[in-house]
């Protein structure tokens, strides 16, 4: 019986292959039953997002399992399986094991550190129980699977940083600000843009929102849709002096903040810093402006650097979280060996238990003057026999599993001891 | 007995700085965790010396300035942990231990022999003076440590090269507010602790400023710190000048500390 997964992801297939073959629910369900009843599966979850189609499964011979996985796939879709063939991976036992904590740890990821995939690795799993095609290996693997993601994600800072321009501008105000709440901010120009970058300011609790615009009706617009105020184009150098946080998007060919505005403004703020992302290009605010005490001014390949920045962070912390998963990965093997003989221990610890107090009974029949000491000693001496039997042959099938040999050995006490076939 | 507890206490320091150090540069979580044990261990080590030096000595452990320093060290401690845990500024240790490590460093040096308390040493005021001043000292490592961070997170914002520290320090005005409050607690004690120095001056040594390379070094650093607080108080210095008066005043709470540890003088060595 061995562990597999197979499939194609975002670096093996083109797209317009992982569109055809993504699989919605209901074919993942008639999917997921057809290979149990091809009776070439023991179980079987089946991942299916627009970056990757994977089967993980437990079989006794993974090449037969997975061609006949993909071609009903390739069937259902109108696709000629010899195509999509060479583009499959296929990974056995430990690799296999060390794929899905990657991939739910969005390690695997095309954009590394995303935090949807874990979701879609969980509903694929729930999505398999409910046809109840997941046994005991894939159950053990997968639980594993959503503890390793959250370590990675707790213990590293693989998701922490912003990859979006306008995220990076919301992690810069709070490298600035010591929190963003009861933070003023003004709204320069009303584009799609600086909504966006306004919205996740509004989201970590700036207040109040005003925005500004040549139009007034568009400024008033934007404002409804912020839940802020819309302010005349001509009031902005007084509103610079009472906001934290200025956002410019407007297309004006020449700077429409100078120098000498932001210059004015910071005369009455005393401790405040100023805050500029100006998204537009050419630039709203006046370069040198950003020479002046307390004033920053991130313009829109400023905050592009911020985001190369941060995706070298990311890969930095996914070295450390790659580590992790390694760790993780040779905890989990010695688990999953227990996994394999452990059926194959209980049944032999309950036929020796039926056995002892099967005898123990005919023993105490035949001697009903037995007081409940002698009982007792009985129970005791009986079980101490058993105990002392099973330790060898359990300590062995123990040992042989995390060597790789645990069938043969399960096969042999199966034998020896005429235990039911464990499947 | 005390002696080789305090030097313990000094090799831990030395260990958890290293930890500290190495994560502001790995960030391993159990890294940090190691840290503040060691911090910890070394803190209760540092406890055990001191309470060890007040039962041998049958005076508070702040008889010589050494002593003081140490006294200082361990407050500076004691909040740095609070610190930590309270704002979860994981980072605060890799700026506070390294001068913890170097301000405890003549402690070892000195501690072959037990320095002979000056007979000047009897007045119930003098210890107030040299509690108010120590207590004074350690706010203003950590007012150092805080400008020190500032300095660092806002040249990576206004250079806008984001590296290391800008990812692991915390915000600017969160620091700026650190350097606030630790001038604001240090300079009162300083104050009043540097004029009850001088006016037992005055009548111990006959003279409000007889010659004393302390003395006379810790009033420049007040001055500075003076200077500072009435900026920042009265015409709004904050961020980046207040962190350099910060800086530029511990340097001379340095050469303060260093006068009295190292030159001779009524503070005695």
């Amino acid at each position: 019986m061995a562990l597999f997964v197979a499939g194609l992801n975002h670096r093996t297939a083109p797209v317009e292959l992982r569109e055809t073959l993504a699989v919605e629910e209901d074919k993942l369900r008639e999917l997921l039953r057809d290979v149990q009843d091809a009776g070439v599966v023991d179980e079987v979850v089946v991942i299916s997002t627009c970056n990757r189609v994977e089967i993980y499964a437990v079989a006794d011979v993974p090449g037969e399992a997975r061609s006949v996985a993909f071609r009903r796939l390739c069937r259902n879709r109108g696709l000629d399986p010899a195509t999509v063939e060479p583009l499959l991976y296929t990974h056995l036992d430990a690799e296999a094991v060390q794929h899905v904590f990657r991939v739910s740890a969005s390690l695997d990821s095309m954009l590394i550190g995303e935090p949807q995939i874990l979701g879609q690795v969980k509903d694929a799993f729930a999505l398999a129980q409910s046809c109840q095609t997941v046994g005991p290996t894939l159950h053990t693997l997968f639980t594993q699977a959503f503890a390793v993601a959250k370590r990675v994600r707790t213990e590293t800072e693989i998701g922490r940083h912003a990859v979006s321009v306008s995220f990076a501008a919301v992690e810069l105000a709070r490298k600035i600000f010591a929190g963003l709440s009861g933070k003023a901010v003004l709204v320069v120009g009303a584009g799609e843009m600086s909504e966006l970058a306004a919205r996740h300011l509004v989201e970590q609790g700036a207040f109040p929102i005003y925005v500004t615009n040549r139009t007034l009706a568009r400024a008033q617009e934007l404002a409804r849709a912020l839940a802020g105020t819309a302010v005349p184009f001509d009031e902005l150098p007084t509103a610079l002096a009472s906001v934290d946080i200025v956002i410019t998007s407007t297309g004006a060919p020449e700077p429409v903040i100078s120098r000498e505005m932001v210059e004015r403004a910071t005369h009455g703020r005393r401790n405040r810093p100023l805050f500029f992302i100006d998204i537009a290009v050419p630039r709203d605010v006046e370069a040198s402006a950003d020479t002046l005490d307390d004033v920053y001014c991130y313009d829109i390949d400023d905050l592009k650097q911020v985001v190369d920045a941060n995706l070298r962070e990311r890969a930095r912390e996914a070295q450390r979280a790659e580590a992790l998963v390694e760790r993780e990965v040779a905890k989990f093997r010695a688990r999953l060996a227990d996994v394999e003989v452990i059926p194959t221990i209980v049944s032999l610890r309950e036929r020796l238990e039926g056995i002892r107090a099967g005898e123990v009974q005919k023993a105490l029949a035949r001697i009903p003057e037995a007081s409940p000491e002698t009982r007792a000693a009985l129970e005791a001496l009986s079980t101490a026999i058993v105990n002392k039997i099973l330790h060898a042959p359990i300590t062995k099938l123990r040992q042989s599993s995390r060597a790789g040999a645990g069938r043969s050995w399960t096969e042999l006490v199966h034998e020896l001891f005429g235990l039911r076939p464990s499947r | 007995m005390y002696a080789s507890v305090l030097n313990l206490a000094v090799v831990g320091y030395v260990c958890a700085t290293g930890l500290a150090l190495a994560y502001l540069i790995q960030r391993e979580e159990f890294v940090h965790r190691l840290a503040s044990l060691a911090t910890a261990a070394a803190w209760a080590l540092h406890t055990l010396g001191l309470i060890a030096l007040a039962i041998q000595t049958g005076r508070p452990p702040i008889g010589t300035v050494p002593d003081s320093v140490s006294t200082a060290v361990w407050v500076v401690v004691l909040v740095q942990l609070w610190i930590e845990r309270r704002y979860q500024v994981k980072v605060l240790g890799a700026f506070v231990l390294p001068i913890v490590v170097v301000l405890s460093l003549k402690t070892i040096i000195r501690s072959a022999g037990l320095a002979q308390i000056g007979p000047t040493l009897g007045s119930a005021w003098i210890w107030v003076h040299i509690t108010l001043a120590t207590v004074g000292i350690a706010a203003f490592v950590l007012n150092f440590a805080g400008a020190v961070m500032y300095l660092l997170q806002e040249h990576q914002l206004r250079t806008k090269r984001l590296g290391a520290f800008y990812y692991r320090l915390p915000a600017l005005e969160t620091l700026d507010r650190l350097t606030y409050r630790t001038l604001a607690l240090g300079f009162p004690f300083l104050t009043v602790g540097l004029i009850l120095g001088a006016l037992w001056a005055g009548t111990a040594w006959g003279s409000l400023f007889a010659f004393d390379p302390l003395a006379l070094f810790s009033f420049v650093a007040w001055t500075i710190y003076a200077a500072t607080l009435a900026g920042r108080a009265a015409a709004g210095w904050h961020g980046r000048r207040a962190a350099y008066f910060a800086v530029v005043g511990f340097a001379a709470l340095v050469v303060t500390l260093g006068a009295g540890l190292f030159l001779p003088g009524r503070h005695g060595s």
